[in-house]
């Protein structure tokens, strides 16, 4: 737990379409300063969990706070607090990068001379001070999602939720966006971000959550996990794999089964 | 070769596209879309039936008179004309068929030749032209076949409609692939909305400079005199394929199935010939790389663009935010553009070539609000296609990135709000515009002109209102084509409401006129009452739809 409280809690948070349950009776507790990564498989519910917690989905039950706020309740009140960078950010193509942070910054009430101090350090701060006129259209992945970054942080938000937040970065940015993380929990801010890929998991976050078919697995620190499964000194790829239940041997007999 | 598994690829393509279409339409387990089906369904019961019913009067009518016409020039250029729309349609659907629909990268990857990959789109294009062209003339066609007792008919215009436009939707694959070294890809559709305007603005304009029937002064039928029609002699000529076609279809009609036969052979030897050389050439083109030919070009925004900076008076940071963005998109994205500047551009090229006749018209009623109100009908118009297009597309026109104002902390109502403003302003200003040029070109007294202009800006934002809360209700977020952005039940919709509207403020008009005969009252004194009316409805009706668009907003979930 961060050493500042809780900042962001769900109970019981439940999500159901029709007969199929996303995610179901889902409890976290993320506290302030923490860098919280959230890991599942394909499918097992992490982004229909991100988005009921940033208010683009409403929960069939349960509910979800941050900063002690009901985002069902006051999702204006509680949107105010949160940056959010989706998995793949569909933007505005017509905009240039300069013009979407202005539009971000007037969304989230952001004072004007404020927002235009803040954009030039952001678009310095992602290398993207040559490119800011352009038009978003022209941007390949990695730079949409550094433009999406810089508009989650324009406003200040107390917690940043990012879906795959290293998706399509080459290693340079997606070591520039660690840093930048790493800053902004320091600050005493929460992150809350989900992951494929393990090892930024393991030597990036504070505490971890595990989801598989939508319900929680395991939660804790890495050291706790590994006292979870029983066996210290395991890598978070043998944790994730023995707790998701995917077996190296199955997929060995399945890839045998193929070439026969 | 390749043309051969070009056409059985081709086959399996199609074969996908009417399992996906079975799959949103009869398939469906969604309510929504059952009814839409249901709808659609019936729309084009009620249009067959109609155009049934027309073919079986002219049927009736060729009996008793005798036209001098001669059939296979007059389907000559019916063949002739159809190919203009085949080479607009085929253009579009080259651009994405050939370079943008995503799954060319599924289907190049597979172990097919270029070759074949490239001619099953073209297969598939042809098969959607010759199933549209059926859907639109099979009524008429077993009309035809009943009352010439020849059940033939259908089943030949079928097999002219699949061999027609082979040859065109092959040129134009040629042309997509050679254009596109001149033309970025991405830029491509923008380019064609821009040839299609052109097309249309010179379609028109020549239509009313050569066409007689339109330099004929006056509309009095002359007894005696057969309507002029216009020609173009070399329709039927025997070396172009619309002569092969008409006159294939017109021996079909007069029951002479070996000339039918023959010339349809003809055109099935030909279609195969340039089908077999276009597929080679296509994917010669393709391998060789001239897709890759122009490097997409940065664009930029304008300084002059740059300054709008995010301020409007009178309007809070947020909705001024929004204002912007959306005139920013509409004004940089051709095909949104269009969409505010075709109407303006058709009204003149129909009104503003004859206004001089339709003035001195309007001038012989005198002063007084029928003159007045006439002078509203362009601006009327231009209200109709403008709330239509903005105002219906105003909450769409976010799409997918509607996720950055859904996570953003303001209500739905601010957005439809905002949306208001971002179409009522451009909408209320070349209303006004028009009503007031065409106000001060009628003179119907100063006091009658300037309360239309007001009356046509207090429509004009009540009515745009109404659409932008239609627009909400029917909203759709994941178009990836513009044309897509409004669900057909909202312009319907839509233009049912413009019609109570338009319809109850001319009976309020007729009703103001005839009060102040029978009581005496001063003109201007119920007429004024009686717009009023008119505007205080039109504004209940859009409070009432913004209602409606917010709680559709509010239950919105971005998934």
């Amino acid at each position: 737990m961060g050493r500042l409280g809780t900042v962001l809690s769900t109970r019981l948070l439940t999500k159901r379409y029709g007969s199929l349950t996303a995610v179901e009776d889902l409890d976290l507790e993320v506290g302030a300063g923490e860098l919280f990564g959230f890991l599942g498989p394909n499918g097992a519910g992490k982004t229909t969990t991100i988005k009921m917690l940033v208010g683009l989905l409403r929960p069939t039950s349960g509910n979800a706070r941050v900063a002690g706020i009901d985002i069902a309740d006051e999702p204006e009140k509680a949107k105010a607090l949160i940056g959010y960078v989706p998995d793949a950010a569909t933007l505005y193509d017509k905009l240039s990068a300069r013009e979407f942070l202005e539009f971000s910054g007037d969304l989230y009430h952001v004072e004007r001379r404020l927002r235009d101090r803040r954009i030039a350090a952001l678009l310095k701060l992602f290398d993207l001070q040559e490119r800011g006129d352009d038009f978003l259209s022209g941007y390949s992945r990695g730079m949409r999602q550094k433009v999406s970054l810089a508009a989650a942080l324009l406003h200040d938000p107390q917690v940043l939720f990012l879906d795959e937040p290293t998706v399509g970065l080459d290693p340079q940015s997606a070591r520039q966006m660690k840093d930048i993380l790493q800053d902004f929990c320091r600050e005493g801010k929460t992150v809350f971000f989900s992951t494929h890929i393990l090892e930024i998991a393991e030597r990036m976050c504070t505490r971890l959550a595990i989801i598989n078919h939508g319900r929680l697995v395991a939660m804790g620190s890495l050291q706790e996990l590994r006292h979870m499964v029983g066996q210290d000194g395991q890598s978070l790829e043998q944790i994730f794999l023995d707790l998701t239940g995917t077996r190296e041997d199955d997929v060995s007999a399945v890839l045998r089964g193929l070439e026969s | 070769m390749g043309a051969l598994e070009g056409l059985a690829l081709g086959l399996l393509l199609w074969r996908v596209q009417l399992q996906m279409f079975l799959n949103q339409t009869i398939r469906s387990r969604q309510a929504g879309r059952i009814a839409g089906t249901i709808a659609g369904a019936a729309v084009i019961l009620i249009a067959w039936s109609w155009e049934a019913f027309i073919t079986w009067l002219g049927v009736l009518a060729s009996h008793r008179v005798v036209l001098r016409i001669d059939p296979v020039q007059v389907l000559s250029l019916a063949f002739l004309a159809y190919t203009g729309v085949l080479v607009f349609s085929s253009l579009l659907f080259s651009l994405n068929a050939l370079l943008l629909n995503p799954d060319l990268d599924v289907l190049l990857a597979a172990p097919r030749s270029v070759e074949s990959v490239l001619a099953s789109r073209m297969v598939v294009q042809v098969l959607r032209l010759s199933l549209l062209s059926l859907l639109f003339t099979a009524p008429a066609l077993v009309v035809l076949a009943i009352a010439n007792h020849n059940p033939l008919i259908p089943f030949a215009f079928a097999a002219l409609y699949v061999l027609y436009p082979v040859f065109v939707v092959v040129i134009i694959s040629l042309v997509s692939l050679l254009l596109i070294r001149v033309i970025p890809v991405g830029r491509g559709r923008e380019v064609l909305t821009l040839f299609g305007i052109a097309l249309g603005i010179g379609i028109n304009l020549a239509n009313f400079l050569l066409n007689p029937a339109f330099r004929d002064s006056g509309f009095a039928r002359r007894p005696g005199l057969t309507p002029p029609l216009p020609d173009i002699p070399a329709a039927s000529a025997s070396w172009l394929p619309s002569g092969w076609a008409g006159r294939s279809a017109a021996a079909v009609l007069r029951g002479d199935l070996v000339t039918a036969g023959q010339w349809m052979l003809l055109l099935l030897a030909v279609s195969a010939a340039i089908f077999t050389a276009g597929s080679v050439l296509n994917g010669r083109l393709y391998m060789a790389g001239w897709i890759q030919a122009v490097r997409p070009r940065r664009r930029h925004a304008t300084p002059r663009v740059r300054r709008l900076g995010g301020a409007l008076p009178l309007l809070s940071p947020v909705l001024a935010a929004i204002v912007i963005k959306d005139w920013r998109m509409r004004t940089r994205d051709l095909a949104q553009l269009v969409r505010f500047i075709m109407p303006v551009v058709f009204l003149f090229v129909i009104f503003g070539l004859r206004f001089p006749r339709l003035l001195s018209a309007v001038h012989s009623l005198g002063d007084g609000p029928p003159a007045a109100m006439i002078g509203l009908i362009p601006a009327w118009i231009l209200l109709f296609s403008l709330s239509i297009s903005l105002g219906l597309s105003a909450v769409s026109l976010e799409g997918k990135s509607i996720w950055v104002y859904a996570a953003s902390p303001n209500s739905t109502l601010r957005l439809l709000q905002a949306k208001c403003w971002s179409t009522a302003l451009p909408t209320a200003f070349v209303v006004a515009l028009a009503a007031l040029v065409a106000e001060i070109l009628i003179q119907p007294g100063w006091l009658w002109a300037v309360a239309a202009v007001v009356l046509a800006i207090a429509e004009a934002a009540a009515v745009t209102t109404v659409m932008v809360g239609i627009g909400a209700v029917f909203a759709r977020f994941d178009w990836t084509d513009a044309r897509r952005m409004m669900h057909p039940v909202g312009i319907f919709v839509g233009m049912g409401l413009f019609s109570v509207v338009s319809g109850a403020s001319a009976l309020l008009l007729v009703i103001s006129i005839a009060l102040a005969a029978v009581t005496r009252f001063p003109l201007y004194t119920t007429w004024l009452a009686a717009m009023t009316i008119s505007v205080g409805g039109a504004i209940a009706v859009a409070a009432l739809s913004i209602l409606f668009g917010n709680q559709r907003l509010r239950g919105l979930e971005v998934g």
